[in-house]
């Protein structure tokens, strides 16, 4: 950067005094042939950032329109932080907010280490064929639709013949229809997204036990440590890294609750612990056509992940890890 | 070397089409992809409609073709299945593709804004003059109800004014010696008789009274509840008091009509999953003999009947029994619906200019005469159906045209002028009562129907908020049936959705009631 600034203040004072730039920025243009296959590998990444990711922007201002589609972007009336304020100001942020937050904590300190849990027993398991099998299984239902692993739990917990429903209630000694019970309802999305997403998300975690080196554990065994031990003191630290990594990004979709399968999990009875952002902006954007409101909604769903994902990242920098950025 | 120059060219010239197609986006949509100029005459309509079949037609339907031979221009129907509609409403609104005609199915906040800006021909006038004589309402209430405000903005689809009912096993009354219910008390009794005195014989307690399915949607949107509740008086939606408008649930009959039900529920005499059963399983219970009672609409017995008459042959007569409004404890009620189910509204920005607006009323026109209905209701006569003594006999051979036909093309009738499409054959003796009972009951029930005093008013509060404002309630109510909340949280509930916007909504109700009501 200074030999930049540099730069600019030798053409000032005259062409002549202009010294011999830095071989790397000699011209764009001629780096861009030099490195034309690479730019080219570039460009589609590139496009689609601007395309999907940056143009759409343009959009979001609506946010701070009524937006009518009649009369275009521009032809909205402009109302600054009028949604905001509404959204912010109504009964049902705290109880979203809340909500979201519970969900996705429930997903990033239960779900998240199991996909560890499972990936560190995977990895520890000797007889390449049994664990060539398991893994194949837990990664099926990574490929079910989520309309489809909820119709299995309706019939699982249907009332009156759900096996579940009756091996559970007569467990517990109960009556519950843990569709409609509220306090069902958190425990079923978790167990269901356990169930669908833990194997498929030990696919990163056994990439990078496979590259840990072997021979830290000869040497561990040679110190006479035990397997916990080993798991402790060399698996985890090796691995550390990555589930940094992966618990920032983590946090970045944290907020993404997973639209349809809350969706298709909600009803009249345990509405009030299922209203996270995602549906809510549904609702009110897509059903009832409220297209500026929801984007506010949306937009400030956007300002708490990056909160989050900044938030994560600077602890993690504090726990003297490397972070993404 | 050929290779190298051509491969980033193309790169960009790929990049450079998708940025123009997408910057199309931004300019609100003047134009649309119906394939006509800007000012000259249409030179064919499409038109945005719902389907309840299993698949939409073809483009080359035999329907099709001759209604657009009716219309005088091609018509092309983008099908959306029902389900979805609602969705894709607002989706196409926002969007380019903007059709010529579009079946509105809600007035909410995305047709609402987009029509009072401007975004839709306000029809009233045209509608009212007579010059499209089968576009004159024969109901002028409905036509009011179904506007904003006093506007209208589109051509609504006409609907039996009475639908709701109650609709019983008629085996199960028999075996326990039970008349028909006349009052809500009796009602109730049949509940816990159908559950607690073993209607089936067969000395097991595997049955329950009311089948209930759960209801997506908050108030007011004709669910057993809200049936009941009117019944008991609560109005529908509004209520009247002295020339001014009070919302339903704030009446205490409201209150006493919600205490019977949750004895109801409370008692068992309701399926135990009445809060999460999913609607299109509604039968079922009825058909296996798990549930005795159903309150919905009329035409729900018919298609009852026939699934008994699947099973068995002339069996329906001696398992459906279908009654009309019941009394309750502070006088006689009935349910009427709103009298239509959406509208047909015209786009400007398809439809730009008055004279391409006088075309497509007169298709509109065109679609409402008696050869458009028979073919919108009934399909081709001679392929599907027959003529005899002025009946409709369908041909079991082409049931599945039939059913394509009933369940899509019908979708586009108005029938705001009248229906005098041939009456359909009833298949059966029992079916053919059941109709004439249906017709007596409507009669009947007409003459306490309870409307919704506010139903053509639409509050801007309302609109921003309604739903949620609605399901504040809706929730409520089921949550107080389950036994969740008691007579406090519905309290709280009543409360929330005052501060919410309710209040409010009631300030700007009262006040357009004041002016056009």
């Amino acid at each position: 950067m200074t030999s930049a600034t540099a730069d600019v203040g030798a053409v000032d004072d005259g062409p002549l005094l202009r010294p011999e730039p830095p071989p790397n920025r000699r011209n764009l243009l001629g780096n861009l042939v030099r490195y034309r296959w690479l730019f080219l590998l570039l460009a589609p990444g590139v496009l689609y950032f601007a395309l999907f990711r940056f143009w759409p922007m343009y959009g979001a201002q609506i946010a701070f329109r009524n937006y009518i589609p009649f009369l275009g972007i521009e032809g909205s009336e402009w109302v600054g932080w009028e949604h905001f304020q509404s959204f912010f100001s109504n009964p049902d942020f705290p109880r979203i907010l809340g909500n979201t937050l519970i969900l996705a904590a429930l997903g990033l300190f239960i779900a998240f280490p199991l996909t560890i849990v499972l990936a560190m027993l995977l990895n520890e398991v000797r007889l390449q064929v049994l664990k060539r099998t398991v893994q194949t299984l837990v990664y099926i239902p990574h490929f079910l639709s989520w309309t489809v692993v909820v119709s299995l739990t309706g019939l699982l917990f249907a009332v009156g013949n759900g096996p579940l429903w009756t091996t559970l209630n007569d467990l517990l000694g109960s009556d519950t229809n843990f569709l409609a019970d509220p306090d069902w309802f958190r425990p079923l999305i978790l167990l269901q997204s356990i169930w669908k997403s833990t194997g498929w998300g030990t696919i990163i975690f056994l990439a990078a036990l496979a590259s840990v080196d072997q021979e830290q554990y000869e040497a561990a065994i040679i110190d006479g440590a035990g397997r916990w031990q080993r798991v402790w003191h060399v698996t985890l630290p090796a691995i550390r890294s990555t589930i940094v990594v992966m618990l920032i990004l983590q946090t970045g979709n944290i907020l993404d609750t997973g639209f349809e399968q809350i969706y298709l999990m909600s009803n009249a009875l345990n509405r009030s612990v299922a209203d996270v952002f995602d549906t809510y902006v549904y609702f009110t954007g897509i059903r009832q056509g409220a297209y500026s409101y929801s984007t506010a909604v949306g937009l400030a769903k956007a300002i708490v992940g990056l909160i989050l994902i900044f938030g994560t990242n600077a602890l993690a920098k504090r726990l003297k890890q490397p972070g993404i950025f | 070397m050929r290779m190298r120059r051509i491969a980033p060219i193309a790169t960009a010239v790929a990049g450079a089409l998708v940025l123009t197609a997408c910057s199309g986006g931004g300019d609100g949509g003047g134009d649309n992809g119906g394939g006509e100029g800007g000012d000259g005459a249409l030179d064919s309509l499409t038109i945005m409609a719902p389907y309840f079949a299993e698949v939409p037609p073809e483009s080359d339907d035999p329907v099709g073709t001759a209604l657009s031979e009716l219309a005088g221009v091609p018509l092309e129907v983008q099908w959306v299945p029902n389900t979805s509609y609602g969705d894709r409403i607002n989706t196409v609104l926002a969007g380019d593709d903007i059709p010529d005609v579009m079946v509105i199915t809600g007035k909410d906040q995305g047709f609402v804004s987009t029509a009072l800006a401007g975004g839709f021909w306000e029809l009233t006038e045209y509608l009212q003059s007579g010059d499209y004589p089968n576009l004159v309402s024969e109901n002028p209430d409905v036509e009011l109800a179904s506007g904003v405000n006093g506007q209208i903005f589109g051509v609504y689809r006409a609907r039996d004014v009475i639908r709701s009912s109650v609709i019983i096993r008629q085996d199960w009354l028999d075996n326990l010696g039970l008349e028909l219910p006349e009052t809500t008390e009796d009602l109730a009794e049949i509940a816990r008789a159908f559950t607690e005195d073993d209607p089936d014989g067969n000395g097991a307690d595997d049955t329950y009274g009311m089948i209930a399915p759960q209801w997506p949607g908050g108030i007011g949107t004709s669910s057993p509840y809200d049936t009941i509740e009117v019944w008991y008086g609560s109005g529908n939606v509004w209520r009247d008091e002295g020339g001014e408008l009070v919302p339903a649930f704030t009446t205490p009959e409201w209150r006493e009509a919600l205490e019977y039900e949750r004895e109801l529920v409370q008692s068992g005499y309701v399926n135990p999953d009445y809060a999460t059963m999913d609607p299109a399983t509604w039968n079922e219970p009825f058909l296996n003999g798990q549930g005795g009672i159903i309150l919905d609409v009329q035409s729900r017995a018919a298609q009852l009947a026939d699934l008994f008459e699947q099973q068995e042959e002339g069996s329906a007569a001696t398992k459906v029994a279908l009654a009309g409004q019941l009394e309750g404890p502070n006088g006689t009620f009935a349910l009427p619906t709103t009298g239509y189910a959406g509208f047909l509204a015209i786009p400007r920005s398809s439809v730009e200019n008055e004279e391409q607006l006088e075309q497509v009323l007169q298709i509109l026109n065109d679609l409402n005469t008696t050869e458009a209905q028979n073919l919108m209701n009934h399909g081709i006569e001679g392929d599907n159906y027959t003529v005899e003594d002025g009946f409709a006999v369908f041909n079991p051979e082409r049931q599945e045209f039939t059913d394509q036909v009933t369940g899509a093309w019908a979708q586009l009738g108005m029938n705001v002028a009248g229906y005098n499409a041939h009456p359909i054959q009833p298949r059966t003796e029992f079916l053919g009562e059941l109709g004439e009972l249906r017709l007596q009951l409507q009669e009947e029930d007409a003459a306490n129907a309870v409307f919704n005093p506010a139903a053509g008013l639409v509050s801007d509060t309302y609109t921003t908020n309604g739903t949620q404002l609605d399901n504040i309630i809706g929730d409520a109510r089921i949550q107080y049936l389950a036994g969740q909340i008691d007579e406090a949280g519905l309290d709280a509930a009543v409360e929330l959705w005052r501060t919410s916007g309710g209040d409010q909504v009631t300030t700007e109700i009262n006040e357009l009631y004041s002016q056009l009501g």
